[in-house]
């Protein structure tokens, strides 16, 4: 309980001494690390998630005695699905709060709210989502992988003897630039195989969209047409993603007539589902709970165990990617900080070169000096019976990320 | 590639399920192959070892393979000697997409060929048809004549017919073109569009006119079952948009108080319906497919009385100013969102779907009825009837009517009018409640799932005139199916705008919507 | 029409002066005065600019709603033609310095800014346009609701709709403005670096001085003989039009003028916060503007400025401190105000009695 009754101080700056009264024996002031997670609105129940794994990760660091001796406090945050909000926060926790580092931030535009926020106050911003990529700022590390080193390699393998000899490409996305980024970089590497632009469709829905069923009726009779075999990539986020799977389910197309591969797709959003007709359809992440290991069991039980200690409104057997990606970011911030002895930004960015953690998907990552991005994994995961994903293939080392693809 | 000639050789068999990619598709193909060449207890060994394959209960090690009673179990039986041995060092093998088709069909024939029961043997036969051409004619051969469910026995001789597209007989090949015409579908269109390119298709006019025949009506049947889809796809969203503003219609109506808590009122039904279906889960286990029957009285009731308790605590007391009670209700609207996201959680609920609203049934070409659209269109049928019978027919109603008139003229009368608002929004939480139900099957149920609909409940309860329970379905009907018709030419984004401004535009030319109920004030 | 034209008769319905008023826009002076004297924290001077620009917006919404009485659900679409257009001003300034094409032109695959950005990197030009087009789309909608008399709630339904659609074709990256992310990332404001402190403090004075200015100006027009039929077309229009008014010019021209002070908050906004975005389209936010100007008291200007101060004051400072609470601050808040407070926040002050209209009702 003790975060809780910490984070009602803050604001009140007449109470922020209080902390220092209570525990005199702490030699120095706790350093201060933010989250920009919303627990309210569209996405509360992905990046609720989040604000927890976080302090889970920050309570293992407290535990080993904290970072350069001081202790680690993380400030949570709501802001609410509404992205200008996230600036605001971002601002606050930036100026006012002087934290050390952001953690935050799912959909692409309440990053790129954020920002300017971190440029112009030369924060850093840990990001644990894959995204679109084209974007290096030195503000954000880029936990996940740009596309290019996480999406093509999914794709090959679908085309490949391995997968289905996927032949023809349903693209359905949500109408935004992830999707719209996914797709373009897809047709140009598609066109780079000397592939027609016949083979392919395109179709974007609006956010929160759920009456899929012409698109799934489109969807069949675009499989039934020749060509060779087709494959849905399937980019829409949120709630549309178990609407869409239903609605596919309950028209009697299964994964082994035309398989979606859905980037966004995650254990939570299985939750609700009878997965028994989706058996099969594919996701593709840099963690996935089905990961082989000692450190992903051990994380999985650590896990369950912070959400029976504190109470954590969230399930206990459900670990997805951003989850891990958000742990895995305190950790290298933490190991940053340690190794550049020194919470400033720019001496903390320095010491991103050549850092490696080994994180529970079994994955060493690693950062080399030239961008903020890290190197990781990829696994093509398998829808099953149980509401989860097998490990279908994974990468044989974590492949250098591409900021910047060639193919759009 | 190990030969599956009978009898089977067991130890190769359970080798190559647990080999690699190729050498799994090569054992299922194999036995696809074979099938119809196997003995039955030979079959059914197969189908076990495939079964557990799929269910990721067959455990590999260096020397053998398990059967493991359930996935993770800590020991097994061998597959080949049925000795027990512990599977601590053993590899579940995950089927890829690829492999996975083989063995479903592998599974298929086992099925077709050894299941006690009609139903199971067909639900076999299923599978085989979505890979008709990958089927030895020998598999359907053996199944036809061991067949003694006449139905069945039909089934499988037509599919044995349409079958031999490619055989060298002229005669069995036209047969077979007809069979294919028979069951139409995009598939059956794409599997004759590609035997245009046959020579026999230039050198034999019988095949020619018979393909061209086949050919015809087969796009005409794809054709005419599109257009059911489409009349079916209208009439879903329809009745989706129906349920949502059929309680909203009689409150703006009665009350012109816009109630922007509506979405969160069918929310609530669908936690209510959550609760249900707990309730059975934990009492009558047996049941439980009938909760979703027995959540309709209880989401009604629990919602209206919600929906009584705003009313008496806020509205009423705003009945003079509806703009503040539009800001009312909206400040109740984030209350309940933010109180069931607190309490329950924002994941998306966990439903266990019974039949009757899963999956759905092929009617015609390649229209799929699925079930639970049909459920909520059943719903809304219903739905209107009742409340019609309300309105029309009850005390209750015919005072709502004269209130929703001239509420001044029908309090000199003597009627109540606060005792009916009171009642008559109950009424119209209480379907927002029955939409919740209805919404169960369809949409994934979270804290935030109302808030998509009040933006387009309103423009169809203002379209079809406000008081108006006919205008609202007229309305309804006329915006689901506008949506429908526009999406597959202007995307999903586009029709949403076009006909919202639709809709604006119209509104400007007749504020009063299309059925004006003729009022006094 | 308008040949039958009475004074009224009578003592004027409310005083001219108006104290609160008066003493916001002093106070608006003086802190402005006092930015520039000793600045505070930067995030306190852009959280201080960002609060004007929202009171701006909740005042124009409050001399259409507070004195017309029509209540338009749509505010925040005006709102976002401001933003946008300043937007499209800060991103072909930059482009036109600096010689970097915004990202999502990049994306686009667009090789120059597309034509209709022409002449955007000069600021007065694109502040007329602005105002021009946040007026041009009000008088379209504004002139076909009043004349088919649609009005009540009817309106509230079909301005919602409104931004609704608006909001769906922002977010349709084929829309070209950036799509669901918008546009970000604004280099520089006048040739200075945007986020250097004197450029958040000079917002901060912009927006402060505008808010100032618009109080006054409102209250000129809401004081005068405008303002007299304003109020009488909200209690009883058709009375006023059998008297021979035209009512449809009077709110017609009002409403226009509303729209073009939301678009000014829009403008004064968008470099302040650093993004705009379809989501300033959600009928959610233009439900929060009218919910400001509720609790802080419709039909006063400065309950106007009170409501949208106090609201989004609470909104920065309990989301990161207190976020699980504060949902159920606000929609606790909201209920009090329209339950025991009617005219806002400004009734606990008891600055005057309850008004006639209020208890009447429409």
């Amino acid at each position: 309980m003790t975060h809780l009754t910490r984070r009602s101080f803050v604001g009140a700056a007449a109470l922020l001494a209080a902390p220092a009264l209570i525990r005199p024996s702490l030699a120095a002031d706790p350093v201060k690390l933010g989250c920009l997670f919303s627990s309210s609105g569209t996405m509360a129940n992905l990046e609720g998630r989040l604000n927890h794994v976080v302090r889970m990760a920050a309570d293992e660091i407290n535990g080993r005695g904290g970072v350069n001796g001081r202790q680690i406090e993380v400030l949570t945050s709501d802001p609410a699905s509404d992205w200008p909000l996230y600036a605001q926060v971002g601002r606050q926790m930036l100026q006012q709060e002087k934290v050390a580092a952001l953690f935050g931030c799912w959909t692409s535009v309440s990053r790129k709210s954020v920002l300017p926020v971190v440029e112009q106050n030369d924060g850093l911003l840990f990001y644990p989502l894959h995204f679109e990529g084209d974007e290096n700022s030195k503000n954000v590390v880029y936990m996940n992988s740009p596309p290019a080193s996480s999406v093509l390699p999914a794709v090959d393998y679908l085309m490949g003897p391995e997968g289905v000899g996927a032949k023809r490409f349903f693209m359905i996305g949500s109408d935004y630039v992830w999707p719209r980024t996914i797709n373009k970089q897809l047709k140009g590497y598609w066109k780079s195989k000397g592939i027609p632009e016949t083979a392919w469709r395109e179709e974007y829905v609006p956010f929160g969209f759920s009456n899929f069923q012409t698109l799934v009726n489109q969807v069949r009779s675009f499989a039934s047409q020749p060509g060779g075999q087709a494959i849905v990539v399937l980019t829409v986020v949120g709630s549309s993603i178990p609407d869409f799977l239903r609605e596919f389910a309950n028209q009697g197309v299964t994964a082994t007539d035309v398989p979606i591969l859905g980037l966004d797709m995650v254990e939570a959003d299985l939750e609700g589902l009878d997965t028994a007709k989706l058996v099969g359809h594919l996701n593709c992440w840099a963690y996935l709970q089905a990961a082989k290991g000692e450190r992903n069991k051990k994380f999985l039980g650590d896990w369950a165990a912070y959400v029976k200690a504190k109470n954590v409104p969230f399930s206990a057997d459900t670990v997805i990617d951003p989850m891990v990606s958000a742990y895995d970011s305190v950790h290298l911030w933490a190991l940053a900080a340690a190794k550049a002895g020194s919470f400033a930004v720019p001496e903390v960015r320095q010491a991103f070169a050549n850092l490696s953690f080994d994180d529970p998907s079994g994955y060493t990552l690693t950062m080399t000096g030239e961008n903020n991005y890290v190197s990781r994994g990829v696994f093509i995961g398998s829808v099953n019976e149980k509401r989860g994903f097998d490990v279908l293939w994974q990468s044989a080392d974590a492949p250098k990320p591409v900021p910047f693809s060639p193919y759009g | 590639m190990p030969a599956f000639a009978a009898p089977l050789d067991r130890a190769i068999l359970a080798g190559a399920l647990c080999g690699d990619g190729a050498a799994q598709v090569g054992a299922a193909e194999g036995l696809v192959r074979a099938g119809g060449d196997l003995p039955a207890d030979d079959l059914a060994y197969a189908g076990r070892l495939l079964g557990a394959l799929v269910e990721r209960r067959l455990a590999c090690l260096p020397d053998g393979a398990l059967l493991l009673a359930g996935q993770n179990a800590p020991e097994g039986q061998d597959a080949v000697t049925d000795a027990r041995r512990p599977a601590a060092e053993a590899r579940a093998p995950v089927l890829g997409l690829r492999q996975r088709a083989a063995v479903e069909t592998a599974r298929g024939v086992v099925a077709l060929l050894t299941e006690g029961t009609p139903a199971a043997r067909a639900a076999g036969l299923a599978v085989l048809e979505r890979r008709i051409t990958i089927v030895p004619a020998a598999v359907l051969d053996r199944a036809r004549d061991a067949e003694s469910d006449a139905a069945l026995k039909g089934t499988i001789a037509s599919l044995a017919e349409a079958a031999a597209l490619s055989s060298p007989d002229p005669v069995r090949r036209r047969a077979a073109i007809a069979a294919v015409a028979a069951s139409p579908s995009g598939a059956a269109a794409a599997r004759l569009d590609a035997l245009k390119s046959d020579p026999a298709y230039r050198a034999d006019p019988a095949f020619r006119v018979a393909l061209d025949a086949g050919l015809a009506q087969v796009r005409r049947a794809v054709a005419i079952g599109d257009g059911l889809a489409i009349v079916y796809n209208g009439l879903s969203f329809a009745s989706i948009l129906f349920m949502a503003a059929a309680g909203l219609a009689i409150i703006f109506g009665l009350m012109g108080v816009i109630n922007l808590a509506q979405g969160e009122f069918i929310m609530l039904g669908a936690y209510t319906t959550y609760g249900v279906q707990e309730a059975f889960r934990r009492f009558v286990p047996g049941l439980l497919d009938l909760y979703l029957v027995a959540a309709v009285p209880v989401a009604f009731l629990a919602v209206a009385l919600v929906g009584i308790g705003v009313e008496a605590l806020v509205l009423r007391h705003l009945y003079r100013r509806p703009l503040m009670s539009l800001l009312a209700t909206w400040a109740v609207s984030l209350f309940l969102v933010n109180l069931v996201r607190v309490t329950v959680g924002t994941q998306n609920l966990q439903f266990s779907m019974p039949a009757y609203v899963s999956g759905g049934v092929p009617v015609y070409a390649d229209f799929v009825m699925t079930w639970n659209r049909l459920f909520a269109i059943g719903f809304a049928v219903a739905t209107l009837f009742l409340t019609l019978l309300i309105l029309r027919r009850t005390p209750l109603g015919l005072d709502i009517r004269a209130v929703t008139q001239n509420r001044d003229m029908a309090a000199c009368l003597g009627l109540p009018t606060r005792r009916i608002d009171r009642l008559a929004f109950g009424l119209g939480s209480g379907l927002a409640g029955l939409a919740g139900v209805a919404l169960c099957p369809i949409y994934s149920v979270n804290p935030g799932m109302g808030s998509g609909f009040i933006v387009d409940s309103f423009m169809v309860v203002v379209l079809g005139g406000v008081g108006s329970l006919i205008g609202t379905l007229v309305a309804a009907v006329a915006v689901g199916g506008a949506n429908v018709l526009i999406e597959p030419i202007s995307g999903a984004v586009a029709a949403k705008v076009i006909v919202l401004v639709g809709i604006i535009l119209f509104l400007q030319r007749r504020p009063k919507g299309l059925f004006a109920v003729r009022r006094r004030r | 029409m308008q040949t039958i034209r009475a004074r009224p008769a009578g003592p004027a319905p409310r005083a001219v002066r108006d104290p609160l008023v008066a003493g916001l826009v002093v106070l608006c002076l003086v802190a402005a005065a006092a930015l520039l004297a000793a600045p505070p924290t930067p995030y306190l001077v852009n959280a201080l600019g960002q609060l004007a620009a929202f009171a701006i917006l909740a005042v124009s919404l409050d001399l259409v709603w507070g004195y017309l009485g029509i209540l338009s659900l749509g505010h925040g679409l005006f709102f976002a033609i401001g933003g946008y257009v300043c937007a499209m001003h800060l991103l072909a300034h930059g482009a036109s310095v600096t010689g970097v094409l915004p990202d999502f032109v990049q994306f686009m695959g667009w090789k120059t800014l597309p034509t209709y950005w022409a002449g955007l990197d000069l600021a007065a030009y694109a502040f007329v346009l602005a105002l021009a087009l946040a007026g041009l789309v009000a008088f379209v909608f504004g002139l076909a609701s009043f004349r088919s008399r649609v009005n009540g709630v009817y309106f509230s339904i079909i301005s919602q709709a409104l931004v609704y659609v608006a909001m769906l074709l922002m977010y349709r990256n084929d829309t070209g403005l950036g799509g669901n992310n918008g546009m970000t990332g604004f280099p520089l404001l006048f040739g200075w670096p945007m986020g250097s402190p004197r450029v958040g403090t000079g917002l901060a004075v912009a927006a402060l001085l505008t808010l100032a200015a618009v109080l006054a100006g409102t209250r000129l027009l809401v004081g005068g003989a405008v303002g007299r039929r304003m109020l009488a077309c909200r209690d009883d229009e058709i009375r006023l039009r059998t008297l021979g008014y035209s009512t449809t010019r009077l709110k017609l021209g009002i409403w226009c003028l509303s729209a073009m002070i939301a678009a000014l908050a829009g403008i004064l906004y968008v470099p302040q916060v650093g993004i705009i975005n379809p989501r300033v389209l959600a009928p959610d936010l233009s439900i929060e503007i009218a919910v400001w100007v509720a609790v802080g008291g419709l039909g006063r200007l400065g309950g106007a400025v009170i409501g949208a101060v106090l609201v989004n004051g609470l909104k920065f400072w309990l989301s990161a401190a207190m976020p699980e609470a504060w949902p159920f601050i606000l929609s606790g808040l909201v209920l009090l105000v329209v339950l025991v407070l009617p005219n806002g926040l400004l009734d606990l002050a008891a600055l005057r009695p309850r008004p006639i209209w209020l208890r009447r009702g429409r």
